[in-house]
């Protein structure tokens, strides 16, 4: 299944309040088109993804947290899995787009013998499962959304057709986070801790 | 990088003895890691974390393999914590080869911010890790800064980083 | 069951020309106190005993290679894991002491809901097992030393009732890497010292 169409699913079911984190990969400027208002954080490197969006759970209890990472950014630091297994964080929704290559560059390791939702089962998450076509996706986000977490939820997707262009002034370091601050000044769960 | 640069490494490091080579793909040095990976000279191992690589490196090499670490700025800075072990604590003699990105010019995909932050911070890490680096950017010079580089891994015991940039990377 | 015990059992049935790596934790001065000859790496810091193993077995394809690991030293990184099944070196052998504390200052994920062995078959390790008592531990670690792995054996153990500290002119840091050196360049196998050493 391809990664575009998951994503075009998942943006409906993530309201106005709700916060999406994605790292770097076509995740970034596929969100982008797909869910472009509302706080996002665009475009963490690797291994940064699901780390960053765990601590956004501690400063927004009341509100889901969506992690769309990918398979080897996860692989950089799987270690990240223990400590979402430990803080038990009840809005966290984590994706994984497996596309098994790193960009253009050649396969991952779960091409070969790693399985992602079994690493976060070892870590202690007991929501995580793989899902491989449009229908599974469908259903375990609805689920994930609808219900208490942390959910985990790998994605089996194609590698990409091509390379995608995004515009760097609202996905991209700096100015993104510019975009993003200001989501987050005017959310009305907001608590400045001076 | 060129295929042109890419044979000049590929020589020296058999001239060298370097057998093998340990990488977690990157897009600027991947037409080197790809022929690495298509010579049966080599022994080329993919790392998940580039920590795992330099501790992997440094294993190899005090038991006597000549290797090298093909990464970037990036792949550095996450495993700075293994290369101040295997560098200042054990000396491990690995040659690393590190992508120089941010210069201006780089218009890849990683955020523009990002590239700042590796072009500013990629020789102060090396030079607050205690790690000896030189900046790569010319082909003319390339063949004789490997050799160098090579030499002076062994000689020291100790992790040598050259930077790639310029003609040498793009 | 006890991680001195275990070390204890295991080392008899480690041969002179294996070789083995520690975590810092007591691994380290245990083992040394067990083992005094052939190649012995210890006291590698956090994250570092199983990738550093790892590239032993890359230079000594022949030889058991033995990381003796904790279990918050493999948690710092547990991407090593995926590395390790990767690369699927049949020489290697992982024990991790798992006694679900950093030294002594409280608990970790293992007393809670982390599980390293499932987290290795996640990673594409098969050959693994979770061990309780020095019965199945000294099972565990005949059978790892008489097969082809890799093999990754986690063994519980209490936690240490005292510091332990190995003597730090052996057992750290620069030091104790004269003395691994030395043994490795003894080795039978060691194919280094080539091209102007």
């Amino acid at each position: 299944m391809k990664r575009y169409d998951c994503l075009k699913l998942l943006a409906p079911m993530v309201e106005e309040h709700m916060f999406a984190v994605t790292s770097l990969s076509t995740n970034a400027p596929f969100w982008f088109n797909v869910r472009p208002q509302g706080p996002n954080f665009f475009a963490l490197n690797m291994g940064l993804c699901l780390p960053f969006a765990l601590g956004l759970t501690a400063a927004f209890p009341q509100r889901k947290v969506i992690s769309i990472d990918s398979d080897g950014s996860l692989m950089n630091d799987s270690s990240s899995l223990i400590t979402v297994a430990d803080v038990n964080p009840l809005n966290l929704v984590a994706f994984v787009f497996d596309n098994s290559s790193y960009a253009f560059m050649g396969s991952t390791f779960t091409a070969r013998r790693t399985d992602l939702a079994k690493m976060a089962q070892g870590a202690g998450i007991p929501n995580s499962g793989t899902v491989r076509t449009l229908e599974e996706f469908s259903a375990a986000a609805k689920q994930a959304m609808a219900s208490t977490g942390p959910h985990f939820i790998v994605a089996k997707v194609e590698p990409d057709a091509g390379r995608v262009a995004a515009d760097r002034s609202r996905t991209s370091g700096r100015p993104m986070r510019e975009w993003f601050m200001d989501a987050v000044r005017r959310h009305p769960d907001y608590q400045n801790r001076r | 990088m060129d295929q042109q640069s890419v044979k000049i490494i590929l020589d020296t490091f058999k001239e060298e003895g370097i057998d093998l080579v340990v990488t977690l793909p990157e897009e600027p040095t991947f037409a080197l890691t790809e022929a690495v990976r298509q010579d049966p000279f080599f022994t080329a191992v993919t790392v998940a974390g580039e920590g795992n690589g330099i501790a992997f490196c440094a294993g190899a090499a005090l038991g006597g393999r000549r290797v090298a670490f093909v990464t970037g700025v990036a792949g550095l800075l996450v495993s700075s914590w293994a290369l101040s072990q295997m560098g200042m604590v054990y000396g491990a003699p690995i040659l690393i080869l590190a992508s120089y990105r941010g210069d201006f010019g780089d218009h890849s995909g990683i955020p523009g911010s990002q590239l700042l932050m590796f072009k500013q911070v990629a020789e102060p890490l090396l030079g607050a890790l205690r790690v000896p680096y030189r900046v790569v950017n010319q082909k003319a010079t390339l063949k004789r800064m490997l050799q160098e580089g090579s030499f002076a891994c062994q000689d020291y015991s100790h992790p040598i980083v050259l930077l790639l940039s310029g003609e040498v990377l793009w | 069951m006890k991680r001195y015990d275990c070390l204890k059992l295991l080392a008899p049935m480690v041969d002179k020309h294996m070789f083995a790596v520690t975590s810092l934790s007591s691994n380290t001065a245990f083992w040394s106190s067990l083992r005094l000859e052939g190649a012995n790496f210890l006291g590698c810091n956090m994250g570092l005993c199983i990738p550093f193993a790892l590239g032993l077995t890359a230079a000594f394809p022949d030889r058991k290679v033995i990381a003796l690991d904790s279990d918050g030293s493999l948690m710092v990184d547990t991407s090593s894991l995926i590395t390790l099944a990767d690369v699927n070196p049949l020489n290697f052998i992982a024990i991790v002491f798992d006694n679900g504390s950093y030294a002594r200052m409280g608990a970790t994920f293992t007393t809670r809901r982390t599980d390293l062995e499932k987290i290795a078959q996640g990673a594409g390790i098969t050959k693994t097992g979770t061990v309780r008592s020095e019965e199945a531990f000294a099972a565990g670690v005949k059978h790892a030393l008489e097969t082809t792995g890799p093999h990754f054996i986690v063994a519980k153990v209490e936690p240490d009732k005292e510091r332990v500290k190995g003597d730090p002119h052996r057992t750290y840091g620069r030091a104790m890497r004269e003395w691994f050196m030395d043994a490795v360049r003894h080795h039978p196998d060691y194919k280094g010292g080539k091209k102007g050493d």
